[in-house]
């Protein structure tokens, strides 16, 4: 009884630890615009209407149907996100844009609630529970039409005004800071052409990572040994013979070998080394029917006529 | 159209879908080099579990189809069966199943008893930077010479691994090339033996290993993982599974999953890997310039291996006392080649001393190198991916 509910202790556990791995902590609310323009991003009826965007931070998708998205904090759950639709399953690392338009019924993406030009408008993101915020931010009364509020990289940081310029776009449903390299690639390529401040740099942690397991285990053995000695010592004050080497040094094979078909034939015991004697019956049980003298035939033999 | 027009007319299209309309002069390379693969393994016994799947599995990617007809049996074809096999090759997924084989399979007790023995380990990967180096020079982007350089680990599946995840493109040439090389192993690696040793160092005899008990050799696989994947996360995958499988063997109470994990699962996925590591070299992505640098970078890669093991324990003899030396012969054995590079070292010592047997001494850097490489591995991928 103890045994099972240990184990249903570990596994519920395990169920825990795996529903935190996917909780939808890593949604954030990434770039909002409170006023389209006609040159703005449309949606799929042509409207430009006001927009919210959300960002994947996780390494893995995430599914928001059932979130609520609200402007109001008394209203936790304004707009449930809907069931079934298979494009709220955010991929990793990727964006969804809601149209706040106050007209749900026009599908999954289109809020209940509206945004309000010239004033805060404060947008909160809630779990399913309707209680636990997830993600909040208060967009400025300042941004005028055509503009948006957003972090200055997806997922974290600042958030921070674009106008829509060279510098600082606009970027519904894409990456907020756009690449076209990898940074780290780049970086290597220029200040380490010829690849030395790699081989150094992980040279020396190729050799600390393995210098560290080699101590570990010279500390380990060290223990080990001092341990043994100490129930050798223990053992011999007790008064009771310890098995040394020397006891074992006139044992031959054979009587090894006896000891082991002894153990394995009264206790069915082996021990936890690699050799195990295994013993298997031999069977060589014999069948006339098998027997190759009966499946052989004479070779008739020709008749001599003299 | 006449019941004889429409008869050609068919035969027509049906001829424009075999082999034999699709051949290009790229096929039959390939076609003989798998057919040089499957010689090698069948003939010459050089690892043949991993070159016959190989082998077999480049004359399945260069039959020639025509890729227009929609007829999804290619590997690189979204939803072919050949693709869905490759998905464990490109989303990185055997190579962590086929080292929990090796950790299973592998007894760790060589290196517990003479721990100074991995730093032999850590020395060979100097032949995966030094590769490095080669590759930036001949004007590979640092990801890609990274994916290169980690042939000279010596270690087919680290090797898959990486190059899947930094330069996906290269896979094939890459796996082709470390697994080739792995072969050579014992062409490659004894002329360099020879020639950076002197005759007293060949000779000189270690002192036997001391016995591991069962709990070193159980704490080893929980300290090893937690040391090394604390240092390099991004090795995790590769180092987890290597230590697991260890664990599970030790352990001693888990003797069924380690059979399992050092046999059927590890043939299963070796078949599954080098047929679809084969199957991925297809003319038109393997016949390149680029496949002959990274052959020449992969040889570059196991000579640097190899020698910077030997060099290194010649340097570290300078500070240990006489009665501790190591023999230089076991210093190849720090690529991860296993067993086969400890096997050479023990027939080299064998042929300059009949009762010099390094093969448990050079198990200890063979291990090592397993773990050295797959920790290279991860820090490649921590800095470049």
């Amino acid at each position: 009884m103890k045994k099972r509910l240990f184990l249903m202790l570990v596994a519920a556990t395990a169920a825990f630890a795996s529903v935190c791995a996917q909780s939808r902590s890593a949604i954030r609310l990434n770039e909002v615009m409170v006023e389209n323009t006609p040159e703005g991003i449309a949606d799929e009826y042509g409207a430009h209407r006001a927009w919210i965007e959300i960002f994947n931070a996780n390494f893995a998708p995430i599914e928001i149907s059932s979130i609520y998205i609200t402007n109001d904090s008394t209203r936790p759950t304004l707009y449930p996100v809907p069931l079934g639709d298979v494009h709220t399953r955010i991929p990793k690392r990727q964006h969804v844009l809601f149209f706040a338009d106050g007209e749900p019924n026009k599908g999954t993406f289109h809020t209940s609630f509206t945004l309000t030009p010239g004033q805060d408008n404060w947008i909160g993101i809630y779990d399913a529970d309707g209680r636990t915020l997830i993600d909040e931010v208060v967009v400025p009364a300042s941004l005028t039409a055509g503009q948006s509020w957003a972090r200055q990289a997806d997922g974290y940081g600042d958030w921070a005004l674009r106008t829509g310029g060279e510098e600082d776009y606009i970027t519904p449903s894409s990456a907020n800071v756009i690449r076209d390299t990898n940074e780290k690639i780049q970086d290597f390529a220029e200040r380490d052409a010829n690849g030395w401040g790699m081989t150094v740099m992980a040279m020396c942690i190729v050799f600390s990572a393995l210098l560290v397991l080699c101590l570990c285990f010279y500390a380990i053995s060290k223990i080990g040994s001092l341990i043994t000695r100490a129930n050798k010592a223990r053992t011999q004050s007790s008064g009771e013979h310890a098995v040394t080497a020397r006891d074992v040094e006139h044992d031959t094979g054979e009587e090894i070998a006896a000891i082991v078909m002894a153990l394995h034939e009264h206790l069915d015991a082996h021990d936890r080394e690699n050799t195990i004697l295994t013993i298997n019956k031999v069977k060589r049980a014999y069948s006339p029917w098998s027997s190759k003298i009966y499946g052989l035939r004479e070779i008739p033999a020709r008749p001599t006529h003299h | 159209m006449d019941f004889g027009d429409f008869l050609l007319k068919n035969l027509r299209q049906f001829w424009e879908l075999t082999g034999f309309a699709n051949a290009e002069w790229g096929n039959l390379v390939m076609l003989l080099v798998g057919l040089f693969f499957i010689w090698l393994a069948i003939k010459k016994n050089f690892e043949p579990m991993l070159l016959v799947p190989i082998g077999f599995g480049i004359l399945i990617g260069n039959i020639p189809f025509n890729t227009s007809a929609g007829l999804e049996v290619g590997i690189y074809e979204q939803g072919s069966v050949l693709n869905i096999l490759y998905n464990g090759v490109s989303a990185g997924w055997y190579p962590p199943l086929i080292f929990l084989g090796i950790g299973a399979m592998t007894d760790f007790s060589a290196l517990i008893a003479n721990p100074k023995l991995m730093l032999i380990g850590a020395a060979a990967q100097f032949g995966i930077f030094g590769a490095y180096m080669v590759a930036l020079a001949i004007g590979f982007a640092p990801d890609q010479a990274g994916a290169i350089a980690i042939i000279g680990g010596a270690d087919g599946p680290t090797a898959i691994f990486l190059s899947s995840k930094l330069a996906p493109n290269l896979m094939g040439a890459i796996a082709v090339s470390a697994y080739s090389y792995m072969a050579l192993v014992p062409v490659i690696q004894p002329p360099l033996m020879r020639l950076f040793t002197t005759k007293k160092e060949r000779l000189i005899k270690m002192k036997p290993a001391r016995a591991v008990s069962q709990n070193e050799k159980i704490i080893f696989p929980i300290v090893g993982m937690l040391l090394t994947c604390f240092v390099v996360p991004s090795g995790l995958p590769l180092l987890g599974m290597l230590f697991f499988g260890n664990l599970l063997r030790e352990c001693g109470v888990c003797s069924r999953l380690a059979k399992t994990a050092s046999n059927a699962l590890t043939d299963i996925v070796t078949i599954l890997l080098g047929l679809t590591v084969g199957a991925s070299t297809q003319a038109s992505q393997f016949l390149t310039p680029q496949t002959i640098f990274i052959f020449f970078l992969g040889f570059m890669a196991f000579i640097i291996a190899s020698s910077s093991g030997v060099f290194f324990v010649k340097l570290f003899n300078l500070v240990l006392p006489k009665e501790k030396k190591i023999n230089p012969l076991i210093g190849n054995a720090g690529v991860s080649a296993v067993p086969m590079s400890a096997r050479i070292s023990n027939n080299l010592g064998l042929e300059y001393d009949p009762g010099n047997y390094l093969l448990m001494h050079a198990m200890g850097p063979n291990v090592a190198g397993v773990i050295g490489s797959a920790v290279a591995a991860g820090v490649l991928l921590g800095f470049l991916a």
